[in-house]
Formats: structure tokens, C-alpha cells, sequence
């Protein structure tokens, strides 16, 4: 039975060992080491085996060239990625130098958790100066792209033969390409459908917008366009809805997680071009092929290099200077290129995508994103914060169009809704 | 699968019935039971399905996984997903996900049992002032969700440098912080007639001989209930490791899975439904073992003492 002197003694002991414990987790603060005395910076990324693997060879091959900083390298899934860090973030212990998604770089960078990158020493002389300010937020860098996507129209040469259909050029307009569709859907007799239905996609409409020379927000965060230009664009498709030149969202939603592209039952998709690997995987395909977006206006195709991840250090960071060197080697050393390849999206860093020999589906890319050089425009700002909820609610309300729970004037006001409560809150 | 199972015996001839009351009853009684096994073997299956659906996966090729894909079985046989879920993820190998998974689950264990069963006496059986209270508020923090502490008590652990140990994980079951547990035992010490200690008492045995010869021997349900439910909920604790845990060597198989599967890249659900495969082994073989403890847990703790 526990007296009062044992409790105390027991309550002594605790504490005691706490205290201990205490001293033995409590982190060195150190600005430089040296080889033999290396400071450690930790990194973080998401990601599958496949990028774990590549990451592990970069980390590997820039200790051996730093042998003065030493690389902890940590990783999750996506979806964990974000848990994790909102946790660190109020904890104050997010790691020094991240992997980053553009839709949260306004969050943390206007919660002063980032590290303003021009303080310190990185080089982007090799980066275009479209792709920079997606990084940077009121005159504050925060964020460097690694590598970049651009948006295009997919397809299998191999489907549209056997079905009789010529392939597309990429010079067409949004008649020519809503009849390509109809044409897949008629010809594919119920097997296979024309696409999906592309105005559901935010990033799309975010094209069209541009086409139209809109910009989708001003910079003061609210929305760049009025209910009609949202009307105008879910009309596009309006004629195509319930046919078969697009998969009913019924169908859509058994494939989940899946695309239907993947899974083999659309003849197109208009995505992002990294999604290349992982449809050639899905699928089977021998070859897919990509083309740029349709737009009514040949000169202006809307498009524009989107970072595909950027790097960030944290803004309490004890190794500024180690953060920095990791970050710069990450993405210009013509190396680090050669071990990504495209598995990052193409190397934003001309100085890494000149050092790196692309071959098979990664000169796919790589060569899409060259023959659209000329329509390049700047990359936009970093989304608003809560962005991701808004994109999520646009492809919501979109496949409510569909399913044909509403017309498009009561999507259009029920994302407006959303959208400004949104903005409100926030601001 | 109904078809097969439906009854093929005839229903039984009315008219015989009335001469034989007593057959007549047996034979209503076979009907109705087989209908009951008929009902109950097709919701078996339905139940069942998922689980027979994750393990004809695990040996299809990717591409035949989930999307247009509707056949349960495919033609291309294979280990090769087994082989790739074996291989280990950016240079850890699977087996140390399994070890970290089973230091941690049997940390669990023994941490809940140790502090749940000792917590449990305190309530049921040592009166103390304030005991009621402190019963109240142990009560309470069930009904405290989780989500809400994560972060004061991710503060408390970074500032204690515990981050990345498995300290965080388990310091909670060693200090009986799952107040469900200690609940689950204080009502089975409750049934356990007062008489024992009483008669312990005049013999001259103190509060560790009471607990440790008459308790907890007769706690054997409730302990054996309270290993099988804390082996499974670390077993299966995702959010809590990838919290705390910073280094790849040290994650548990939760947090490995999902590294198959990246929307924003390739996935590889065969490997990852694989893995599932091998993940649920484990639980599964616990199970096995124990249950008949838990249908025993379950009936003991129904009686009043």
C-alpha cells in the first residue's frame, strides 16, 4: 500500500527521470559544422517508394559533396504530409527544409511559418522569370520550384485507330474539341467515352479564364470573374452532358480512385502533364499522347507552367545556411536532374534540365512542354488560402450538374455562395 | 451463393402432421432453422466480401485492380505483389514495419494492463476522498475526442524532446490514460463479490496481496477482453505514429501502407492491398488465439455478482 513518503519518493523519481528525458531530446543549436563535426538539417517530402528511393540517392550524393552538413530525410503520404505538418506548424517544430504543394504556400507563408528565401544565398539565374513569382508572395520568396506541369488534352493514338478516328493536332477550338468528343462517345459505342467532363476541372476553367484574359483572382485575394464568365464556361459543355462523348459522373464515381482515363473507359483527359506515368501504369497503354488545351483564340492558348512542387525551409530554422545549400542543390544540380528525371514534374532549373537526358514517357513530357514554349504566359500567384476547399467545391457543384441535381444557374450561385463565404472568412 | 445454401428439404406434409403433433414440431423446427443458417450463411458473404475481394487483389497485377475491373479473380495469377510489398520502401525493409508494429502493440498490451488493472482496483475497491470526482473526470475524458488534444499534447512532447520516440505512443497506456479500459475493469471488479477481500482482510493480507492473489486472477476475462482490443487499436493506430514519428526506420505498417498509394504520382494498390494481406496476420492470429476469451470476457461481465 502507497504511504505519503513513498508517494513522494515516487513523485520524485518521476520527475527526476522527466527532467532527464528532457535533457537528453533537447537539440543543439549550431549555425556551421564541418566534416567532422556536421550539422544535421531534417527533410521532408511526400511521396511513394519510387520517389523515396530517388530522394535517398540525392540526399546521398549531396553529403558526399557537403560533408560538413549531414541530410535526416522523413516522408509520408499526401494526404498524412498535411496532418503532420498543421500539428508541427503549431508546435513549432516543422523541419527545415520541405517539400511544398503551391495551394499551401499562401497559408503558412502569410502565417510567417516559411522562411523568407531571399535572405539567403540560393541561386535562380537558371530559373525562367514567369515561374518565379508562383513562389513568392508580397515581395517575399518563399517557395522554389523544383520542376513544372503544364495542362494538356491526352490520348491513345492506339484507341482512336482501331476506332477510326484521327488524331488530334492541338489546333482547335472548343466546338472542334466538344465534336472530337462527341465523335469518340458515338464511335465507342458504350466501351469507351469521349472524355470527362473538362469544365468540372477548376484548373481548366482557370485556362479559359486566361484565354478570355481574365485572371481568376485579383491580388487582393477576392474572385476575378463574375457569375456570367462561370456560366458561360459550364455551358461550354452544356449539349454533351448525358451523352456519351462524357462519362456519367455514376460511372465516374465506381472508378474512383481511378480515373476513367486509366481504367480504359474515356478516349481523353485533360489533366496536367505529370499525370503521364501514372496513366501509362494504370492503363497498359503502349503510348499516350498529348496536345495542348483547346481555346478560341489560336494566338492565346492560356497556358502557363505551373509548379509541380516548390522548396521551402522553415522560418525557424537553426541552419539557415545548410537549409539553403540543400535547397539550392536540389534544384539546380544537373545531377539531381538526372535521378528525378520527370518523376517530380519537368526540372524547372534550365541549368538541371540541360544536365538530364530524357528518354521514352519523360521526353513526352519534356518535348510537350517545349512545343508550347511560345504560349507560355506568367505563372499565376500562389492560390488564396483555402483554395483547396474552393477546387474541391467546383468539381463538387460541377458533378452535381452532372448527376443533374442542378441547372447551371443555381451551380453557379451555389459556388459563388461558397466561394465569397470563403474569401470572408479568410480575409 | 443463396441458391446453394436455400433448404432442399420439403416443407413437411400437413396432413401427416396432424396425426404426429410431435413430428410436426421437429420438422417446423428444421425449417426454420434452416432458413435461419440460409439468411445468416448469404449476410456472411455479403460481410465477407470485402475481405475476399483484398485477398483475390492481392494476387492480380495492378492494372486489373479497382477502375472498369469487376471480376473478383484474374487470370494472371501472381506473388509479384507479395515480392514488391516485401521489398520495403525507400530502403527500410518491411519486416522492420512489422517489428515497430509489434513493439508497439505489445507495448500497449502490457502498459494497459499493467496501469488499467491497478487504476481499477484503486476505483472499485479502495475508498479515498474525492474518488467519486476523479471517477467523474476519468469518465469525462471519454468523451473528449482526440483531435482536440493532438496539439497541446504534441507541444507538451516537442517540448520534452520525446518527438520521434515511441515514448509519446505509449507513456499514455503505461499512466492508464485509456480511461475505457480502466471503466471496463472497475465495473467487472464491482461484480466480483465483496466477501473475498473481506475474508483476504481478516486473514491479514494488505491491498497488493488482495490485488495481485484474488483480483487479478478472477480479472482473467476482463484482462484478456482488454489485450485484445489495445493489441488491435495500436495495431491499427495511424494518426498517432505519423504524428510523432519523423524516421522511416521507425514507423509502424499503418503509416508504411499508404506509401504505396500517392494520387499525385503512381500508385501501386496491388503492393499496398498485399501488404494489407500480411498486416492483418497478425491481428487475425491473436484473435484466433483469444477468442474464446472474449465471448468468455463478454458473458462474465454480463453477470451480477
Amino acid at each position: 500500500m502507497i504511504d505519503r513518503r513513498n508517494f513522494l519518493t515516487t513523485v520524485a523519481i518521476g520527475s527526476a527521470a522527466a527532467a532527464a528525458l528532457a535533457a537528453c531530446g533537447a537539440p543543439a543549436a549550431s549555425q556551421t559544422g564541418s566534416a567532422a563535426n556536421p550539422v544535421t538539417i531534417n527533410y521532408t517530402w511526400w511521396g511513394n517508394d519510387d520517389r523515396a528511393e530517388r530522394t535517398r540517392k540525392a540526399i546521398a550524393l549531396f553529403e558526399a559533396k557537403n560533408p560538413d552538413i549531414k541530410v535526416n530525410g522523413n516522408f509520408t503520404d499526401f494526404a498524412g504530409y498535411w496532418q503532420k505538418r498543421a500539428t508541427e506548424a503549431a508546435g513549432g517544430g516543422l523541419p527545415d527544409v520541405m517539400q511544398w504543394d503551391l495551394s499551401y504556400l499562401r497559408d503558412y507563408g502569410q502565417r510567417n511559418q516559411l522562411l523568407d528565401l531571399s535572405t539567403v544565398k540560393i541561386n535562380t539565374d537558371a530559373f525562367d522569370k514567369s515561374l518565379l513569382p508562383s513562389g513568392q508572395i508580397k515581395g517575399k520568396t518563399y517557395g522554389i520550384p523544383t520542376s513544372t506541369n503544364a495542362f494538356a488534352v491526352y490520348y491513345d493514338p492506339a484507341k482512336l485507330a482501331s476506332l477510326g478516328i484521327a488524331e488530334p493536332d492541338g489546333t482547335w477550338n472548343y466546338k472542334e474539341f466538344n465534336a472530337f468528343l462527341a465523335e469518340v462517345g458515338a464511335k465507342g459505342n458504350g466501351a469507351l467515352f469521349g472524355g470527362t467532363d473538362y469544365t468540372s476541372v477548376w484548373w481548366m476553367f482557370n485556362v479559359w479564364l486566361r484565354q478570355n484574359n481574365i485572371e481568376a483572382f485579383t491580388e487582393d485575394g477576392k474572385l476575378g470573374f463574375t457569375k456570367d464568365d462561370l456560366k458561360k464556361w459550364w455551358n461550354t459543355t452544356a449539349d454533351l452532358r448525358g451523352t456519351p462523348a462524357i462519362i456519367s459522373e455514376e460511372r465516374f464515381t465506381q472508378l474512383a480512385p481511378k480515373s476513367p482515363f486509366g481504367s480504359n473507359v474515356t478516349g481523353s483527359e485533360v489533366t496536367w502533364d505529370n499525370f503521364m506515368a501514372s496513366y501509362l501504369g494504370d492503363s497498359g497503354a503502349k503510348e499516350l499522347k498529348l496536345v495542348p488545351v483547346p481555346s478560341d483564340d489560336p494566338d492565346n492558348l492560356g497556358l502557363f507552367l505551373k509548379p509541380s512542387m516548390l522548396m521551402v525551409a522553415s522560418a525557424k530554422t537553426k541552419n539557415k545556411d545548410a537549409a539553403a545549400r540543400f535547397i539550392e542543390f536540389m534544384v539546380n544540380d544537373p545531377e539531381v536532374g538526372q535521378i528525378f528525371k520527370t518523376s517530380r514534374g519537368v526540372p524547372a532549373s534550365k541549368t538541371q534540365r540541360d544536365g538530364t537526358t530524357f528518354e521514352g514517357t519523360d521526353k513526352l513530357v519534356v518535348d510537350y512542354e517545349k512545343s508550347i514554349e511560345k504560349y507560355l504566359k506568367d505563372a499565376p500567384e500562389p492560390p488564396i488560402v483555402g483554395f483547396g476547399t474552393l477546387e474541391a467545391s467546383f468539381k463538387r457543384i460541377s458533378s452535381d450538374l452532372n448527376y443533374g441535381k442542378l441547372s447551371v444557374d443555381g451551380a453557379t450561385d451555389a459556388w459563388f455562395k461558397e466561394a465569397e463565404d470563403l474569401i470572408k472568412q479568410n480575409a | 451463393m443463396t441458391t446453394t445454401a436455400t433448404p432442399t428439404r420439403p416443407v413437411p406434409d400437413i396432413e401427416q402432421a396432424d396425426y404426429n403433433p410431435k413430428s410436426e414440431s421437429v420438422a417446423a423446427k428444421r425449417t426454420k432453422s434452416g432458413i435461419f443458417h440460409a439468411v445468416t450463411l448469404a449476410l456472411t458473404c455479403v460481410v465477407l466480401y470485402p475481405a475476399l475481394w483484398m485477398v483475390a487483389s492481392a494476387f492480380k497485377p495492378n492494372s486489373e485492380i479497382g477502375g472498369a475491373n469487376t471480376s473478383l479473380w484474374s487470370n494472371n495469377f501472381s506473388f509479384d505483389n507479395f515480392l514488391t510489398a516485401m521489398d520495403g520502401i525507400g530502403g527500410v525493409s518491411t519486416l522492420t514495419f512489422f517489428t515497430n508494429s509489434l513493439v508497439l502493440a505489445l507495448g500497449a498490451v502490457i502498459g494497459t494492463i499493467l496501469s488499467a488493472s491497478v487504476s481499477a482496483y484503486a476505483f472499485a475497491r479502495i475508498k479515498f476522498p474525492g474518488r467519486s470526482i476523479l471517477f467523474g473526470m476519468m469518465i469525462a475524458t471519454l468523451l473528449l475526442p482526440f483531435h482536440v488534444v493532438i496539439i497541446p499534447q504534441y507541444i507538451v512532447f516537442q517540448q520534452l524532446g520525446l518527438v520521434d520516440t515511441y515514448v509519446p505512443l505509449l507513456i499514455g497506456k503505461f499512466l492508464a490514460a485509456d480511461a475505457f479500459f480502466v471503466f471496463l475493469m472497475v465495473q467487472f471488479m464491482r461484480n466480483l463479490p465483496a466477501e473475498l477481500d473481506e475474508a483476504a482482510r481478516i486473514d491479514g493480507a494488505g491491498h497488493v496481496r488482495i490485488f495481485t492473489a484474488i483480483m487479478l486472477p478472477l480479472m482473467k476475462p476482463a484482462l484478456i477482453s482488454t489485450s485484445i482490443f489495445s493489441f488491435i487499436w495500436s495495431w491499427n493506430d495511424f494518426l498517432g505514429p505519423l504524428l510523432y514519428l519523423n524516421t522511416p526506420e521507425k514507423y509502424p505498417l499503418p503509416l508504411a501502407l499508404r506509401l504505396f498509394v500517392d494520387q499525385t504520382q503512381s500508385s501501386d494498390y496491388g503492393a499496398m492491398i498485399a501488404m494489407s494481406v500480411l498486416a492483418l496476420l497478425p491481428v487475425l492470429i491473436f484473435f484466433l488465439v483469444f477468442q474464446r476469451y472474449i465471448v468468455e470476457g463478454v458473458s462474465t461481465q454480463g453477470l451480477k455478482g
